[in-house]
């Protein structure tokens, strides 16, 4: 080994500084530049004459051999203290895109890169300011387009799921830690953990993880929104309705049955999430080519629906052609009643004379937020399913092997399982923590 | 002239020095004391929990561990016998004098073997590559390859309360110049610490007050060589301390070394002393003390449990408040000893230090605790000092290959806080380490190294072939549940309801083969005769191999997996200035540097996404400095 090659590891590694504008490129009141990396700092006190105080909102003078660029507000973070845990800059600029481009280019010019999408979260995460489940949350947070979705990602990020997941955690480290100093200590005279205790906390970390899998019906519901579609027979009003409840006209309404042929979509806001309503064809045997195409497509739609609305016109009633059989969990509506009264206890509305529709839109909103609004913790995305199902599975497979009477070590082996996958939220346990339960919990050593 | 020059005789030492020699090349031992050879320097037992498997590995490769346990102890006993066969421990206590007497005869036996009593001042080099080592009375011996495996010695100091005296083992000396010599090629040292209890004259107890700890009713020996043990069979026993003991050692706390600040290295967790255990754990009533007898005659008794480094005084007063040691006369008293090591993370994985062509260390002094991991990490770093010599290709065990696989690698890719002892929950492919496969899985690797001697490799084929058979037998044999057969299935205690091969039956967790076997002979014939040619523990093996079938599938499947990763080579020229890669990774990763992306992936503290950057650029193949 030659004299000095340790010290590589001690020297300071050149980590790339990145740059990336942090508001949308367009003209507004202000315009956020954020600069992050090893160089954030010189990179602002050649380009702003002064590396202000640390955390301190500064008026700063941007400028670039001699030129002006803008007057600017920045704020500088010293590491660990930042979002992404490296030192980091912000620059608060005037909102024309022609500064931002400018400023970032002077920026470049000063050492720095244009930072890659999502860099600097990948940062955080790398620096181990987020887990992966905060991480996430983040771009769900920023995708929002309701206060309830808001909500959910915004717990996801301040670690609701992620806690959720630890308590799990937790419950498995006791469990492993203690069957694993069984095997290893047989010798010490203690008895680690019995094998009811093992079992209840096996059994409490299945029912946990089958409760967290189910959350992610409504949490996916919740991110992604919902579909719902208006189903029935030509001219029972589903356009009418669409119209009604987007409040503009979006499709063309005429008496004529068999208008709508393809498929019409308008997102509203139903229960704090966003529904896209889908407007279908008419449901009949037509023999025309082009509307039986967008039959079938109506049927596919209502198939992948999270909500169904069934309209029949109160006056025909259902007939022949209706397909309510294969739709049971639709919601059925009688249009037109101030032609026709709806049937005795059945939910009827008449756009045209305005009756009955406030008490769909209240039915539709119960539903919604019965149904699909998802509390704060719920899984949102497929990764997080299979990481608690895999976690639930071979949770499953270690209670078999307790109760078929097998030994730790093949317990063990499902329950190492359990950790990897549901490491992919938290982190799988290490052996060095095991280690570290054991000999804190029990006075190991003869 | 030599080949190889070995530094110390201690349990690493000496499987380094007998595993070359076994390979053809001129070994020099070089002790302080020729006497010391082999000597136990801790408790008079050798295996256990995880290390007894690491003592079958030993003789698996043609070590010699085995072999000098077998002719030595004097109490035989499997730890675990209850649980499946990857975490059965095989145990011996020793006699001590008769131990390093058969180390030291095993040496003799090897005539490539020279024994050099003497001191190494330093060790010799040209630039980074080792020549040899210089005594302390100036003799120079030269060499291609040095293994140190100076244990506890390096810039050693012994406690006993207020007393200090430089030393490695009672009565004998430090190697003060040794740990320079390492720091001169750029390595870091670390200090530990580990601790023995007081040792008791045997005829001051009284043994009707001890609970007696009997080994096994039929020893198993450790190695495939032996068909006989030798030596008559004795009992340990077991005492508990109470807390009479534990207020004593808590007035007296002020002048246990640990806690008087006279102490600051780091001990071992799993291994604490008394004074710990008493602080630690106050709420504990009582500790086990497990009794040990030295020997057939020697006159002492080790008191496992109560290891210490309170001043004598205190000493005497917590063993005589021990059942049965009312009238004890402590022969010598307990000590804490302090110790340079070199942090493992500076070694390759053949136990080479980096950088440094020829220099290899095992033992204790890469931060293990015990004689097993000594042994093992001697038997290796002897296996890639002949290799080097013989410039034949390096032998890296791997995690699902055997346990001092799993050790050398926490080793060098982790390091270690404290003392290192193998668990066997440090090898996340337990299943596949039982003592049962050890033959199949490590005596091929010694048998192509030309370091596994011709009885060995018989013994190892005839028992491998022996154990396959019954394997295959019982897989292909089935029964129906005819009258006949549930007459005499009955008598073995099985039932049966649909045809289903022996090997179904025996996953059952009453299955009883010795029971089956004496019954199904008119029925099964082949059966019988495949299963009586085994022996015990044999037999053992091939019906846990055979019980836990599908778990040992699914492990090695993993493992499958994980050597792919591991085939994903890091050059050695790497450079972890990678964009994307924290501060704190590049640290870990330029640190260790690790040979392959498996296990840059067990580096602590390496998180997954750092792992997926680094094998981004490796397939991109842009890694050239």
């Amino acid at each position: 080994m030659q004299p000095g090659e340790l010290n590589e590891a001690t020297q300071q590694p050149e980590i790339d500084t990145i740059v990336a504008p942090a508001t949308p490129l367009g003209r507004g009141a202000l315009a956020i530049v954020r600069i992050d990396g090893p160089r954030s700092a010189a990179i602002l006190q050649r380009l702003g004459g002064a590396t202000p105080a640390a955390r301190m909102a500064t008026l700063t003078q941007l400028t670039i051999a001699g030129e002006p660029l803008d007057e600017c507000v920045a704020v500088r973070y010293a590491a660990p203290h930042s979002f992404t845990g490296d030192d980091l800059v912000e620059l608060t600029l005037h909102g024309s895109p022609l500064l931002v481009e400018r400023v970032i280019a002077a920026v470049v010019e000063s050492g720095a890169r244009l930072a890659e999408p999502g860099e600097f979260t990948e940062r955080a995460v790398l620096n181990g300011k987020l887990d992966l489940v905060q991480a996430e949350s983040i771009a769900d947070l920023i995708n929002s387009r309701t206060a309830l979705q808001a909500r959910l990602s915004l717990g996801n990020l301040r670690g609701v799921l992620s806690r959720r997941a630890a308590v799990i955690r937790e419950s498995l480290l006791k469990v492993i830690s203690r069957l694993e100093a069984a095997l290893d200590f047989s010798e010490e005279g203690y008895e680690f953990i019995t094998g009811e205790d093992a079992r209840r906390e096996i059994e409490r970390a299945i029912s946990e993880t089958s409760a967290m899998a189910e959350t992610f019906r409504r949490g996916r519901a919740t991110t992604t929104g919902l579909a719902a579609v208006i189903l029935g027979r030509p001219n029972a009003g589903k356009s009418t309705l669409l119209n009604r409840l987007v409040g503009s006209d979006r499709a063309i309404v005429t008496p004529i049955p068999g208008t709508t042929r393809d498929i019409i979509r308008e997102t509203i806001e139903i229960g704090g999430l966003p529904v896209t309503i889908a407007d279908t064809a008419g449901l009949r045997s037509s023999g025309d080519v082009v509307e039986e195409i967008g039959i079938a497509r109506a049927r596919q739609a209502a198939e992948d629906a999270d909500i169904v609305l069934y309209l029949v016109d109160a006056a025909t009633g259902l007939t022949s052609e209706d397909e309510l059989s294969a739709f049971t969990d639709a919601i059925v509506i009688y249009t037109k009643t101030d032609l026709a009264p709806a049937p005795p206890g059945k939910t009827g509305i008449s756009v045209t004379a305005e009756r009955g529709i406030d008490e769909l839109l209240l039915q539709l909103d119960s539903l919604v937020r019965d149904e699909f609004a998802a509390p704060e913790g719920s899984l949102v995305n497929e990764r997080q399913r299979q990481a608690v199902l895999g976690c639930n599975e071979a949770l499953a497979a270690a209670l078999g092997a307790l109760n078929g009477g097998l030994d730790e070590q093949v317990i063990l082996v499902d329950l190492y399982r359990a950790s990897t996958s549901l490491g992919l939220l938290t982190g799988a346990i290490t052996r060095d923590e095991v280690f570290t339960e054991i000999f804190s919990k029990f006075c190991i050593g003869k | 002239m030599f080949d190889v020059i070995v530094i110390g005789g201690g349990h690493a030492g000496a499987e380094a020095a007998r595993v070359c020699a076994r390979g053809g090349v001129r070994v020099a031992l070089v002790t302080m004391l020729r006497d010391a050879i082999g000597r136990m320097s801790c408790n008079p037992a050798i295996g256990g929990l995880a290390k007894g498997n690491l003592v079958k590995e030993i003789d698996a490769l043609g070590g010699l561990m085995g072999e000098a346990t077998d002719r030595a102890g004097i109490q035989f006993k499997v730890l675990n016998r209850s649980k499946g066969p990857a975490v059965q421990g095989p145990r011996a206590q020793c006699d001590r004098d008769l131990y390093s007497a058969a180390v030291q005869q095993i040496l003799a036996d090897e005539p490539n073997v020279t024994i050099v009593e003497g001191s190494v001042f330093s060790l010799l080099c040209d630039r980074s590559t080792v020549r040899g080592v210089m005594l302390k009375d100036g003799t120079r011996l030269d060499a291609h390859a040095v293994i140190v495996t100076t244990g506890t010695f390096l810039q050693a100091l012994m406690h006993s309360g207020e007393v200090k005296t430089v030393g490695g083992r009672f009565g004998e000396p430090s190697a003060e110049t040794l740990s320079d010599s390492l720091r001169g090629f750029g390595l870091k040292l670390g200090r530990l610490k580990t601790g023995t209890p007081p040792r008791v004259d045997r005829n001051s107890v009284d043994f009707t007050k001890l609970e007696e700890a009997p080994g096994d009713h039929k020893p198993r020996p450790f190695s495939i060589l032996t068909d006989t043990l030798l030596l008559p069979q004795v009992l340990c026993h077991l005492t508990y301390t109470s807390t009479v003991a534990h207020e004593l050692i808590r007035a007296n706390l002020h002048r246990a070394p640990m806690y008087s600040g006279q102490i600051n290295a780091t001990g071992p967790r799993y291994c604490p002393s008394i004074e710990d255990k008493v602080v630690r754990f106050a709420e504990k009533e009582r500790h086990q003390v497990f009794v040990e007898p030295e020997g057939l005659e020697h006159p002492w008794l080790y008191l496992n449990g109560i290891s210490t480094s309170l001043p004598p005084d205190v000493q005497d007063a917590v063993v005589r408040s021990l059942p049965g040691f009312e009238n004890a006369v402590i022969a010598r008293y307990g000590y804490a000893v302090e110790y340079d090591f070199m942090n493992p993370e500076q070694l390759d994985p053949t136990l080479q230090v980096r950088g440094v062509d020829g220099l290899f260390l095992a033992g204790q002094i890469n931060g293990t605790s015990g004689y097993e991991e000594a042994g093992a990490q001697g038997l290796l770093a002897g296996i890639n000092a002949l290799q080097k010599v013989r410039n034949g290709e390096p032998v890296i065990l791997r995690r699902d290959q055997a346990y001092a696989g799993v050790m050398i690698d926490d080793l060098v890719t982790q390091g270690t806080a404290e003392p290192y002892r193998m668990f066997t929950s440090r090898a996340e492919h337990r299943l596949l380490l039982g003592c049962d496969s050890v033959y199949e899985r490590l005596s091929p690797v010694a048998s192509r190294l030309g370091i596994l001697d011709d009885e060995r490799k018989r013994r190892v084929d005839a028992r491998v072939m022996r154990m396959q058979k019954a394997r295959n037998v019982a897989e292909s044999a089935s029964l129906t549940p005819d009258r006949d057969t549930l007459v005499w299935l009955t008598a073995a205690n099985v039932s049966l309801h649909e045809k289903a091969t022996i090997a179904r039956l025996m996953q059952r967790a009453d299955f009883d083969i010795d029971r089956f076997v004496d019954v199904c002979e008119p029925a099964l014939p082949e059966v019988a005769e495949a299963f009586r040619a085994l022996s015990a523990e044999e037999s053992d093996g091939v019906v846990s191999q055979l019980r836990y079938a599908g778990y040992i599938d699914r492990q090695q499947r993993e493992a499958i997996r994980q050597i792919e990763e591991e085939g994903l080579r890091i050059p050695a020229e790497m450079s972890y200035r990678l964009p994307g890669l924290s501060r704190e990774m590049v640290e870990k990763l330029s640190f260790v540097r690790p040979v392959s992306l498996g296990q840059a992936s067990r580096i602590p503290g390496v998180t997954p996404a750092a792992i997926s950057i680094v094998r981004m650029h490796l397939r991109r193949g842009a890694v050239r400095a």
